[in-house]
């Protein structure tokens, strides 16, 4: 669905080129207003797309306005100065396109996709709406209601989301990651249309964007229409930085979520550095270990072996600055809370005992090859990954040396990792189960 | 709508005009091979380089269809039990060797088939192909296995009910089709996972995993002929029993509004279908009422989404569809809103699917609608697993190429004049049906208004 929030699967970039992708098919130019423009020329089908990444996301608000860098993206297509309320995706509708949005802890991320004939349809469509937002009274209160739907639908279908959400609010307790993508009810009721023009007036600078163009498309023909509707949009100065920096956890904090549910769900999460940090590889080796596949450790162990768990899975989101990696198990019938929770860090403490074999260490490389492949079978693979490396990793270019840095961990480097950050002060456990008195719990 | 914005949007067609989409007027199906094994086994086969992939994808005729009420959910079990174990690859192994290489294998049961699926390097055809073949033909539903998943299974029926989203479909189908085959939920219920044995399964693969009544469509980066040597030395000895049989007929007519109401006491939200009649996958006029459908309710500016979401702020998100079938299929209208809105999204609804038969379309509309289908046709088929998806549903559903190949001549040829005639033929006007789960102590009242209200506990077992 349209503008969605990408809070769990965020971005599942892929690490590994082969000899199939080089980094010189890829080019790039910046305009002098400052604004990145990446293009991929791909011919298989009579399409392209335009990805237009903004350094903006839940972790540059503050208490008041959360959620409000999401409700923003919603604000981007109700209006600007030559496409009016609804003419945005009108328009682009009416020429063979399609978009949507999606806003994470870090960045915002706008997605066409048109037939290439269409593209500068979309050139003028992006500009107006970049240079010359019209943020539109009426349209905001109505967007308000939509935004608080898309909140309680995510909250009526998803127990993650909502056992998360305590999760993240308890482990953080400085950092704007503390709050979730979408913000508080209260604060979607009552930000102002000054909020939402500062943010645009602060963060929707050229200089503060990464556009990534692959398809149907010339790199000459992209430049021309870059030149002529993104370069006269006026730059902006650099938005301050988000200087908070999360206090050292000094012992492991609980949380409790009543919900009627079937079975009880467990989230277990644990700080880890930001992707930059020279750990993340061996942290991101580790997530598939634990859980990519029928037969990774979590999976194997708690579903299939002892069955503690129906479901299973664990996550690290790419990050700007530290963040979480996170274990979410879901009961089997007749377990309680704690089982599950015994059962995750055994499998943990195994990793921190006895390492993993390379056997593993293999597959994990494998599988990332794979997904590695798929991510190019398609113009939106290509340009969602190559946004990611430009943003997480500060060079595009670092997509083609990931195998270097892939070969480079070895089962020593995984232990290591385990050992560091999986320690108990340094975690938070969440547990959603139903209010009701724990008879059976006490009479142990 | 007001008149100024409708002059612009008049204004931004007509510019549109002068840059005509016709870049996708040569978009056709890539060159595939068909061929039948001596056993009946129909395959597929289509090359695509880009990648050094491989997708297979097979059916099977033992989707939910075939199960009995009193063994609902076999089908799914069968196919999800085919990865168990087999002669030659324990459980374990399946798992480990595929994985190992970065493959994937896949197993399900939809509503009238079971698919098993592969996605696997190049360089590891040989290897994962001989698994695949094993599963297919050889699988041993091992009792330990399948009294583990069977276990997990029962759980999994509570936990789904926890997301109305997830379960709203099966409630519609069992609903409108009741005993028909199509009111079958995929899942089954925990009264008859409960009576599901070892036995059952291997009855049920027996008569339904069958070459003669299945296909296999290979798409990705293989010769044709070296992959078709492959295959006729991996199938090519798979004996099977005739086709299984089943009685479609007997769709149960809708002659009044029914309302079924889900209770789901600490709904917040109310997530709801508004149904009726649709068309099966082969209609010859599918493409036309797909044009219509975009209108509305099947992009982000239909008139469903412009509405209940972009007027109104009623909801996140609400849109339209016709899942074909076989014979016949469903249309529906789904949407969710806050529990104190539902008369209110529900009744706008209705008033904005009414205009599709009271005021019909326009020309700005349909051309945009029109450009819009073409648009996006492409991306649709661009991965291997699309292609090979769609070469498969060509075998179920009996149609061709010729959906591709003519797709934006039946879209340009679609007029103002032939939409009228399948608005009126196609989209159901009277007797819809309402499926609404939410908080019946807030909504049980309102619900009357549509029709007679049938209401059920969502904890009770079954839909």
């Amino acid at each position: 669905m349209k503008k969605i929030i990408l809070t769990l699967i965020a971005l599942q970039c892929v690490m590994l080129v082969y000899s199939q992708s080089k980094a010189e098919d890829v080019k790039t130019f910046t305009l002098a207003n400052g604004m990145k423009i990446m293009v991929l020329e791909d011919h298989t089908i009579p399409n392209a797309n335009m990805y237009i990444f903004w350094k903006v996301g839940s972790r540059n608000e503050y208490p008041g306005i959360t959620g409000l860098s999401h409700f923003f993206e919603h604000m981007m297509f109700n209006g600007s100065k030559k496409f009016g309320p609804k003419m945005f995706d009108r328009t682009m509708e009416a020429a063979g396109g399609s978009n949507n949005a999606y806003t994470t802890e870090n960045v915002t991320v706008y997605t066409d996709w048109f037939p290439s004939s269409s593209i500068e349809t979309i050139f003028d469509l992006e500009a107006d709406r970049i240079g010359d937002l019209a943020l539109d009274p009426k349209m905001v209160e109505s967007e308000r209601g939509v935004v608080l739907s898309e909140r309680s639908t995510g909250l009526e279908n998803s127990n993650f989301r909502n056992l998360s959400e305590e999760v993240k609010a308890s482990a953080f307790s400085a950092h704007p990651y503390r709050w979730s993508v979408i913000g508080y009810e209260s604060d979607i009721k009552n930000w102002t249309i000054e909020d939402l023009q500062t943010y645009f007036d602060t963060y929707y600078a050229p200089n503060n964007a990464v556009v990534v163009i692959s398809g149907d498309v010339t790199l000459e023909g992209v430049k021309k229409l870059a030149k002529q509707y993104f370069e006269p949009i006026a730059s902006k100065a650099t938005p301050r930085k988000v200087h908070t920096v999360e206090p050292e956890q000094r012992g492991e904090k609980r949380v409790m979520v009543h919900k009627q549910v079937s079975t009880p769900n467990v989230l277990l999460a644990y700080h880890v550095p930001a992707t930059k940090h020279e750990d993340y590889y061996a942290l991101d080796v580790l997530n598939s270990v634990l859980s990519n596949g029928k037969s990774s450790k979590l999976y194997s162990n708690l579903v299939d072996e002892k069955q503690l768990v129906t479901s299973v899975f664990s996550y690290m989101p790419e990050s700007f600055d530290p963040n979480l990696f996170y274990i979410y198990g879901v009961a089997n019938q007749n377990i309680d809370a704690g089982q599950v929770e015994a059962g995750i860090l055994s499998v943990l403490d195994d990793v921190k005992e006895n390492g993993i074999t390379a056997k593993e260490l293999q597959k994990v490389k494998n599988q990332k090859l794979m997904e590695f492949y798929q991510t190019l079978e398609t113009i939106d693979g290509k340009s969602n990954t190559l946004g990611t490396y430009e943003l997480y990793f500060d060079d595009y270019k670092k997509m083609y040396t990931a195998p270097e840095a892939y070969e480079k961990v070895t089962v020593e480097d995984i232990q290591r990792v385990a050992n560091t950050y999986f320690t108990q002060k340094n975690r938070t456990v969440g547990v959603l189960q139903n209010n009701e008195p724990e008879a059976q719990t006490e009479s142990k | 709508m007001n008149k100024h914005i409708k002059k612009l949007f008049l204004l931004s067609i007509l510019t549109l005009f002068a840059f005509p989409i016709a870049a996708q007027d040569n978009f056709k199906l890539p060159e595939y091979t068909k061929f039948q094994l001596k056993n009946g086994l129909t395959i597929y086969l289509m090359e695509q380089h880009e990648v050094p992939l491989i997708q297979f994808r097979g059916v099977f005729p033992a989707g939910a269809i075939y199960d009995t009420k009193e063994l609902a959910g076999l089908a799914g079990i069968t196919a999800d039990a085919m990865l168990l174990g087999s002669k030659n690859y324990a459980k374990s192994a399946i798992e480990e060797n595929t994985e190992f290489v970065g493959a994937t294998i896949r197993a399900g049961a939809g509503k009238e088939n079971a698919f098993v699926s592969s996605s696997f390097m190049k360089k590891d055809q040989e290897q994962i192909l001989s698994i695949i073949k094993d599963v297919l033909m050889n699988p041993t539903f091992p009792k330990e296995e399948i009294d583990k998943m069977l276990s997990r299974r029962l759980v999994e029926m509570d936990q789904m009910k926890e997301s109305p989203r997830s379960v709203i479909g099966s409630y519609y189908n069992s609903f409108v089709y009741s005993a028909h085959p199509y009111g079958n939920a995929e899942v089954g219920t925990k009264a008859s996972i409960e009576k599901i044995t070892n036995k059952t399964i291997v009855d049920f693969y027996a008569k339904h995993f069958v070459p003669s009544a299945s296909a296999i469509a290979v798409v990705g980066d293989f010769n044709t002929k070296a992959m078709k040597t492959q295959l006729e030395k991996l199938f090519g000895t798979w004996k099977g029993n005739s086709a299984p049989k089943v009685n479609l007929n007997g769709i149960p007519a809708l002659d009044k509004s029914n309302v079924l109401l889900v209770n789901k006491a600490d709904a917040t939200e109310t997530t709801f279908y508004i149904g009726g009649k649709g068309i099966a996958r082969n209609n010859p006029d599918y493409v036309g009422i797909s044009v219509i459908n975009t209108i509305l309710g099947g992009r982000f500016t239909s008139w469903l989404n412009d509405e209940l979401r972009v007027n109104s702020g009623l909801t996140y998100g609400a849109r339209s569809s016709f899942s074909p079938y076989k014979m016949g299929g469903n249309f529906i209208i789904s949407t969710f809103t806050a529990n104190e809105t539902t008369e209110q999204a529900i009744d706008l609804a209705l008033e904005t699917y009414n205009r599709l038969h009271i005021k019909g379309l326009d020309d700005a509309i349909l051309t945009s609608a029109k450009n819009y289908v073409k648009g996006q046709f492409p991306p649709d088929y661009e991965t291997n697993g699309a292609l090979a998806g769609l070469l498969t549903d060509m075998f179920v559903f009996d149609f061709d190429e010729n959906y591709i190949n003519t797709f934006t001549k039946q879209v340009d040829e679609l007029s103002l004049k032939t939409s009228k005639e399948l608005i009126e033929k196609y989209f159901p006007k009277d007797n819809l049906q309402f499926v609404l789960v939410g908080k019946a102590s807030e909504i049980g009242e309102l619900a009357k208004k549509y029709g007679e209200v049938k209401q059920v506990e969502i904890t009770a077992d079954g839909f």
